[in-house]
């Protein structure tokens, strides 16, 4: 009668070693997908050509992947709980916290935290401003439309989508 | 500054990210990534299309307020601006330098003009073209007339021709400026017409009057980001 029981037990401590393999690739994918583009696109730092590729290619795969690698960790999750004790229960609710947070930073624009976007441009006439003369401005005429872009402004803001007469702009610096 | 519509379509853009010390933006309707010093698609659904140039101009304010009286400027966003620094440029020019060209003639943050006539690039130093203003020159043919306005620091390229024809241009100072050099003044003659031209490149009085210079886009940069995309440019030495 014993040796039954044990075969059941060996398979059970396959099925669980599996379930921890698929669970760690899970939450590691998870981690990757946020982590690696986050630590190639980083300010002062060289970014080297196929790095920058490679990071492009996984921020725009990273809320689709981090959301199936992340249901996937909670799924695996679910099934290795009751089969472990109380510091795995641990190391699993720990894990789990690092999987959310990435698949929540991977849906978040940090730059535009650094550099907030200008949500809807005002526009002021020159009577209006209190803009220094020695003012560095980016200006750009447009028919007979013409529109002055503070640079101390456009430094930190770095976009506007804006519209001078009827043709859609992107304002950089 | 660029024009945002591809394929017919307006595109919204947004900071994505950093590339070497040159934003990245991405595009709201597709996603793409778009390097912000070439306008180019270098990744997504759009990678390899390009963005228009949109002809602009780097001003003072009291320089631009003359030129266009009616326009309009951007309003500062309230919440923000402890942000903005109007002294912004020294401690930019402080800032390390993550790319250099260590065997070139320039440092990687002296300021350059750029610019590039069909596919030719050539970088004038800030430092010399200040000294020098008005600057002629040829690239690939094309003569330019490189001028620094009468503020100091407001700058233009023009096509140096008038009526198809190549022209020379000097400058003529008013001595109407004060002690500090300020409210100075001064026209440009080009040699063949004789005629007077103002800093927008239009002639205001001569045989040539009525008439404006074609403009040359240029980008005022740091050497390093200037000379990274744009690997093969020439320095202009005198």
């Amino acid at each position: 009668m014993s040796a039954p029981s044990a075969n059941s037990q060996t398979a059970q401590v396959h099925s669980s070693l599996w379930l921890w393999i698929l669970f760690s690739a899970c939450a590691f994918a998870t981690v990757a997908l946020f982590f690696i583009p986050a630590f190639i696109i980083r300010p002062f730092r060289y970014q080297g050509p196929r790095a920058l590729l490679l990071a492009m290619g996984l921020h725009q795969r990273a809320p689709l992947g981090t959301l199936i690698t992340g249901l996937a960790c909670f799924f695996l999750a679910f099934s290795l709980w009751k089969t472990v004790g109380r510091w795995r229960k641990a190391l699993i609710v720990f894990t789990l916290l690092i999987v959310t947070a990435s698949a929540v930073m991977a849906r978040q624009n940090y730059f535009e935290w650094m550099f907030h976007p200008i949500a809807g441009p005002h526009f002021l006439v020159q009577s209006e401003t209190k803009l220094d003369s020695k003012e560095m401005i980016m200006a750009v005429r447009l028919g007979s439309d013409a529109r002055a872009y503070p640079i101390s402004q456009m430094a930190y803001h770095h976009i506007l989508n804006d519209v001078v007469a009827g043709v859609p702009i992107a304002v950089t610096y | 500054m660029w024009t945002r519509t591809v394929n017919g379509r307006a595109l919204h853009f947004y900071l994505a990210g950093i590339n070497n010390q040159n934003f990245l933006m991405r595009d709201e309707e597709t996603g793409t990534w778009w390097q912000q010093i070439t306008g180019k698609a270098i990744y997504g659904p759009l990678q390899g299309a390009a963005l228009e140039l949109v002809l602009s101009d780097e001003l003072t304010f009291a320089e631009w307020r003359v030129e266009s009286p009616t326009g309009q400027v951007l309003a500062p966003v309230g919440k923000y601006t402890k942000e903005y620094d109007p002294n912004w440029e020294p401690g930019v020019a402080k800032l390390p330098v993550v790319i250099s060209f260590p065997n070139t003639e320039l440092k990687s943050r002296d300021v350059v003009i750029g610019l590039t006539i069909a596919g030719a690039a050539r970088a004038y130093p800030w430092e010399t073209f200040a000294k020098q203003s008005p600057i002629l020159d040829r690239v690939n043919g094309t003569p330019l007339l490189l001028v620094l306005g009468p503020d100091g620091k407001s700058f233009r390229v023009f096509v140096s021709r008038i009526d198809g024809r190549d022209a020379e241009f000097f400058l003529q100072t008013n001595s109407s400026a004060d002690a500090k050099g300020e409210n100075k003044t001064w026209t440009l003659l080009d040699t063949t017409t004789v005629s007077q031209w103002n800093f927008q490149g239009c002639a205001t009085s001569g045989a040539a009057e009525g008439k404006c210079l074609d403009r040359i886009p240029a980008l005022k940069d740091y050497w390093f980001d200037w000379r990274n995309y744009h690997p093969d440019t020439t320095v202009y030495k005198h």
